[in-house]
């Protein structure tokens, strides 16, 4: 199989607008007789499905959720990136799409960037439009911070709760589409399989989470925007309900998953602290701006922050990258983290943080001025840790937080099954091996607001769609195949808990999977995953049946896609031997310990067919043309 | 530490319910509520009996998906913190505490403390937004917004959906969540066009949904994890008499 | 029609109830102010009494005021039934919340004060409106000084007079503010000086009328 990714032919900068005008459409007469199916409500899934209700498609629309406003969009602070240039500063289009490709260290396509680049600009309006209370400066104007290594003032901000601000707009729209009966809400349910007929997406099985019920769902087209895979590590900044469930389901279905070792470690996250610990919480990038990165010079130095005077502080990040200093993009942020705490020089008890310091800024700006800019992040910070962060120096340590790799899509974001569409973070295509800061948002409303009503109109008016219903026999293969797992799992009726088995291959992922990557520790992870998975079908313990709500249940199916999915994960590690962006293999560094890539070998989307659990999955390879921008080293000096 | 549960347990929406009583021990200051309650449930599957069914999801205190009474105060008794940023430092050991579900009629109780807000849902659906569809939008810079108006409807829009207010109204009001998002709104340019059917809309599907009338007590507020304030149910009366009146 | 089904909305209702609150409110602001001529002597409170009875608007705006009570009354009552089958069950635990809250015991007690202001109105006008019909002899008005005196005789009417005005200032203590922000105008910079200003007026109407029949008892 060759993976086509139906780049249009033309310069960078008209693509998108001849694509555009190539696509077929569909009269608006016919709209509401194609049934579209859209899993998922954040920024990607929620905006597509109002987008798609608002053009008369007759959509119907599911989370796991209890309602779609609670999809883990909401949980973005720092900001949404756009190449408005409301600064002067020098921002364009083209800069924001080169700072893109860069900073996803040249994996990414060049076309789908520069499509997202131009459709940033839209997005604000439409945000704007909808109510979104962004920032704003004393004239009226929107208000623009720099943001995660960027050298232009691009980032559109809600205090820190910009991913809730633009979740709640996509939200409502899509509550008024409900309101309009153009969409049709179906919240509690999960998705456990995806139904192929004659080789395209036709439907979903889905799980009433509620009533445990297994309900068949036919459309048209599926629309995935299902999120990232970052809970597969246990401990991540992802929402407890996170899971990659749908995507993998889909996988096992045909969809290829691309580039699964590319997953983002974000620098300041609230550091753990016992083993009881659910989950990790992120602490905004833009903390960044004010806040100075440092720790003791002298390794196993236990004196309190404030007792340690100025010349024997490290501030690392300024002193290593002086140009950048502590902006620098978030993947060499986490790992220069790392390494100064596996020097010993790590702080507070566990010494595995490092301070991230505000008395520069309060001594600079005065307390009110920082209370403003940050105040709901500090009070976050005391209320998790009991410290106060005006006062001592906040800690900080890496955390998985976000995937740059998912299901493969062509341009027109659809996978290699036809009729699948995968959208957000879902899908692997726009941030490389690196997404910069307050580049998700973008990317989730760039897919579901423009991109998706576009090439979807073109899938549903160049194919031929033969009427199918819930009646198929593929309906009744995936939902058979749905009730035998579901049945599998509440017999195994054993004697450790889903979460305790999370725990565990989360620990495997993160030492061997994590921010670090080596060949003999990504054949141990290779090693230990199967072998986890087979504890997990012979000694889970689920009390309960499948008749009604039972969380359990739910996250243990969960666990059992992350324990099929995680050698995936490692695989693709292990056969990715440079490093890049977010994947960093100790064996390819330059000599000052930055990631090293190697584009003679490695300059493509890795692809990966299934093939059964626990076979080898299929590599296909789809090369990563630059006609636009020259790969060079990522140097923040 | 050890903390004594009186958990609330109910099978299912027309289960009767009870309480059950539990014990938590070794629990760490450091952990969080539902941290404490994870540690509950691990035990429970461990002896092959059902855990307690709780609603939660970011666990950072802005999806809104998780909350309960904590000895009868929503979300337990910190100011502005949902339970999931409830940490167990603020507890004793040896504490007994009783966790109950919201108690509303429009959000009847579907398993143990999880209970169906989906009536929220349909209160925004009524008209908590504004009408304009996706493409054509003028420029973000077009109609400037005074900087303390846009934070003024910030901080109403802030609401995270939990439902505490309900919870703590004694007559099971959702007027704060209502207010909240019509004042966000009446705020902006944006949403001057509907302002007025959006109100009356709004409110209407209020009551439909069984909700109680505001008791002006201002227990929403109090327990509110964002602090929404009082003052949107006030702009809320005024743009609904307004609306009435010019209707 | 329109007005009815707009009034019989939970916002409506709210700002019914304030609307009539407030013009009781009035009354009584009124009522005080024409009682306490009481301290200047019978001439003076009787030739203000004298004024009102024989006032040809006195029956309409009597019939006014019942009918603002009625509805002030039923919109309650109901509002209350409303509440009580939004929370059919009930906690088992339930602590106020402090902080912010305006919660009270007057917020808590509306319906009970209420119910029990209103049987106090019907004794008190049982007792002065409808009571003996004492004449001055001089100007041959009603001589209603007289009947208060002889009310305010003795201790049982004074104490249960009293304890109806705590119960007054109870209701307007939460009523009074309540009404504003019912209506909307309690914009946030003044939401403190409104809350203020309600729970003083709440407090003057109740010890202004309070001190009529101690007045009465402990001095004359």
């Amino acid at each position: 199989m060759t993976l086509d990714s139906k780049i249009p032919s033309g310069p960078l900068a008209d693509k998108w607008d001849r694509h555009k005008f190539e696509s077929k459409l569909v009269n608006p007469a016919n709209r509401r007789r194609h049934t579209i199916i859209v899993v998922g409500t954040g920024l990607a899934g929620g905006s597509a499905a109002a987008t798609l209700g608002e053009l008369g498609y007759n959509v119907h629309s599911f989370c796991i959720q209890d309602s779609p406003r609670r999809a883990h969009s909401i949980a973005a602070q720092g900001g949404i990136n756009a190449a408005k240039n409301y600064q002067n500063d020098g921002d364009s289009v083209w800069r924001l799409f080169y700072d893109t490709v860069k900073g996803g260290d040249y994996r990414s396509r060049e076309a789908n960037v520069y499509r997202l680049a131009q459709m940033s600009v839209n997005i604000i309006d439409q945000c704007v439009a909808q109510g979104v209370p962004f920032a704003r400066e004393y004239g009226g104007q929107l208000d623009n911070r720099s943001f995660g290594g960027a050298q232009v003032s691009r980032t559109f901000y809600a205090r820190g709760q910009t991913g809730q601000q633009l979740l709640l707009g996509a939200y409502q729209s899509l509550m008024r589409q409900v309101e309009r009966k153009t969409v049709t809400m179906f919240a509690n349910r999960e998705m456990l399989d995806l139904v192929v007929v004659n080789g395209r997406a036709r439907g979903i099985i889905c799980r009433n989470l509620l009533t445990g019920a297994i309900e068949r769902h036919v459309a048209d087209a599926v629309c995935l925007a299902t999120g990232g895979y970052g809970t597969a590590y246990y401990l991540s900044t992802n929402a407890v309900g996170s899971n990659v469930t749908a995507a993998w389901r889909a996988h096992k279905r045909g969809a290829c998953f691309a580039n699964p070792c590319f997953t983002q470690i974000h620098p300041t996250c609230i550091p753990v602290s016992g083993d009881d610990q659910s989950k990790l919480t992120l602490m905004s990038e833009s903390l960044r701006n004010d806040g100075r990165v440092w720790v003791p010079k002298r390794t196993g130095d236990t004196r309190r922050p404030g007792e340690i005077p100025e010349d024997e502080r490290d501030y690392y990040l300024e002193r290593k990258y002086p140009s950048f200093g502590n902006l620098v993009p978030r993947d060499v942020a986490s790992r220069n983290a790392k390494s100064v705490c596996d020097e010993g020089r790590g702080v507070g008890e566990t010494g595995l943080s490092v301070y991230l310091d505000f008395r520069d800024a309060i001594d600079r700006l005065g307390r009110d001025v920082v209370a403003a800019r940050y105040g709901n992040l500090f009070d976050m910070y005391r209320k998790i840790t009991d410290e106060d962060p005006y006062a001592t120096p906040m800690r900080m340590y890496p955390a998985i937080h976000y995937t740059m790799g998912g299901l493969w899509v062509d341009y027109n974001l659809m996978s290699n099954l036809p009729g699948l569409h995968v959208l957000g973070e879902a899908n692997f295509s726009d941030h490389g091996a690196n997404r910069l800061g307050a580049s998700a948002l973008m990317q989730g409303l760039a897919d579901g607001y423009f991109v998706i009503p576009y090439t979807l109109a073109h899938y549903i008016a160049s194919t031929p769609l033969e009427k199918v219903t819930t009646d198929h026999e593929a309906f009744a293969e995936a939902e058979n195949n749905v009730r035998t797992r579901l049945d599998r799992l509440l017999a195994v009726k054993g004697h450790e808990t889903p979460r305790e088995l999370h725990r565990r291959l989360g620990k495997v992922l993160w030492d061997k999977v994590g921010m670090s990557r080596t060949d003999a520790g990504l054949r141990e992870a290779l090693a230990e995953i199967p072998k986890l998975r087979e504890e997990f079908w012979q000694n889970v313990s689920i009390p309960g049946d499948a008749t009604h709500l039972n969380k359990n249940l739910e996250y243990a199916g969960r666990v059992a896609d992350y324990l099929e999915f995680a050698e995936l994960l490692a695989l693709d590690a292990l056969h990715r031997s440079e490093s890049c962006g977010g994947h960093f293999r100790e064996e390819s560094q330059t000599p000052e310990g930055e990631a090293l890539r190697d584009d003679e070998r490695f300059c493509y989307v890795a692809a990966w067919g299934f093939n059964g659990v626990g076979q080898a999955p299929t590599l296909h390879e789809e090369p990563l043309v630059f006609e636009n921008v020259k790969l060079t080293q990522r140097s923040y000096k | 530490m050890r903390i004594h549960l009186r958990i609330w347990r109910q099978n299912g929406p027309t289960d009767q319910g009870r309480f059950e009583n539990h014990t938590v021990e070794s629990v760490s200051p450091d952990m969080s509520f539902l941290e404490m309650l994870d540690t509950l449930n691990e035990t429970l599957i461990r002896q092959g009996q059902e855990p307690v069914a709780f609603d939660s999801d970011c666990r950072e205190g802005i999806c809104g998906t998780c909350g309960f009474l904590v000895d009868g105060q929503p979300h337990g008794p910190d100011p502005c913190t949902t339970v999931c940023q409830l940490h167990m430092r603020r507890f004793k050991d040896g504490d007994h505490l009783t966790l109950e579900p919201w108690r509303a009629k429009a959000f009847p109780v579907l398993r143990d403390l999880v209970v169906d807000r989906s009536a929220f849902d349909r209160i925004i659906q009524a008209g908590g937004y504004t009408s304009v569809n996706t493409g054509g939008a003028p420029d973000g810079n077009a109609v400037p917004i005074a900087k303390q108006t846009a934070e003024a409807a910030f901080d109403s829009a802030q609401c995270i959906g939990c439902g505490a207010c309900v919870a703590a109204c004694k007559n099971a009001s959702a007027v704060l969540f209502t207010s909240a998002k019509v004042t966000h709104m009446a705020l902006l340019p944006q949403g001057q066009v509907e302002r007025h059917t959006r109100v009356l809309n709004m409110v209407a599907r209020m009551d439909l949904e069984g909700f109680g009338p505001c008791s002006n007590e201002g227990e929403c507020e109090a327990v509110c994890p964002k602090g929404i304030s009082l003052a949107n149910i006030a702009t809320l009366n005024r743009e609904w008499w307004k609306a009435t009146l010019l209707k | 029609m329109k007005v009815l089904q707009a009034l019989s909305t939970s916002t409506g209702s709210k700002i019914l109830v304030a609307l009539t609150g407030l013009a009781m409110v009035g009354f009584l602001v009124g009522h005080l102010a024409g009682n306490l001529l009481a301290l200047f002597g019978p001439d003076i409170y009787n030739e203000y009494s004298h004024a009102l009875i024989s006032n040809p608007l006195l029956v309409p705006v009597e019939i006014g005021l019942v009918a603002i009570l009625v509805m002030h009354m039923g919109t309650a009552v109901r509002m209350v039934l409303r509440a009580r089958q939004a929370r059919p069950t009930r906690y088992a635990v339930k602590k106020w919340a402090g902080g912010a809250s305006r919660k009270s015991v007057a917020s808590t007690s509306m319906i009970v004060t209420g119910v029990l202001i209103l049987l106090f109105l019907i004794s008190h006008l049982w007792t002065f409106k409808y009571g003996a019909w004492y004449t001055d002899p001089t100007t041959g008005y009603r001589d209603l000084y007289t009947l208060l005196v002889e009310v305010f005789r003795s201790p049982f009417n004074v104490v249960f007079y009293v304890i109806c005005m705590l119960l007054v200032g109870m209701h307007l203590r939460h009523g009074i503010s309540s009404a504003f922000q019912s209506l909307g105008l309690m914009p946030r910079s003044w939401t403190a000086r409104i809350l203020r200003a309600g729970a003083a007026l709440a407090l003057i109407l109740g010890i202004g009328f309070a001190l009529i029949p101690i007045y009465v008892y402990f001095v004359l």
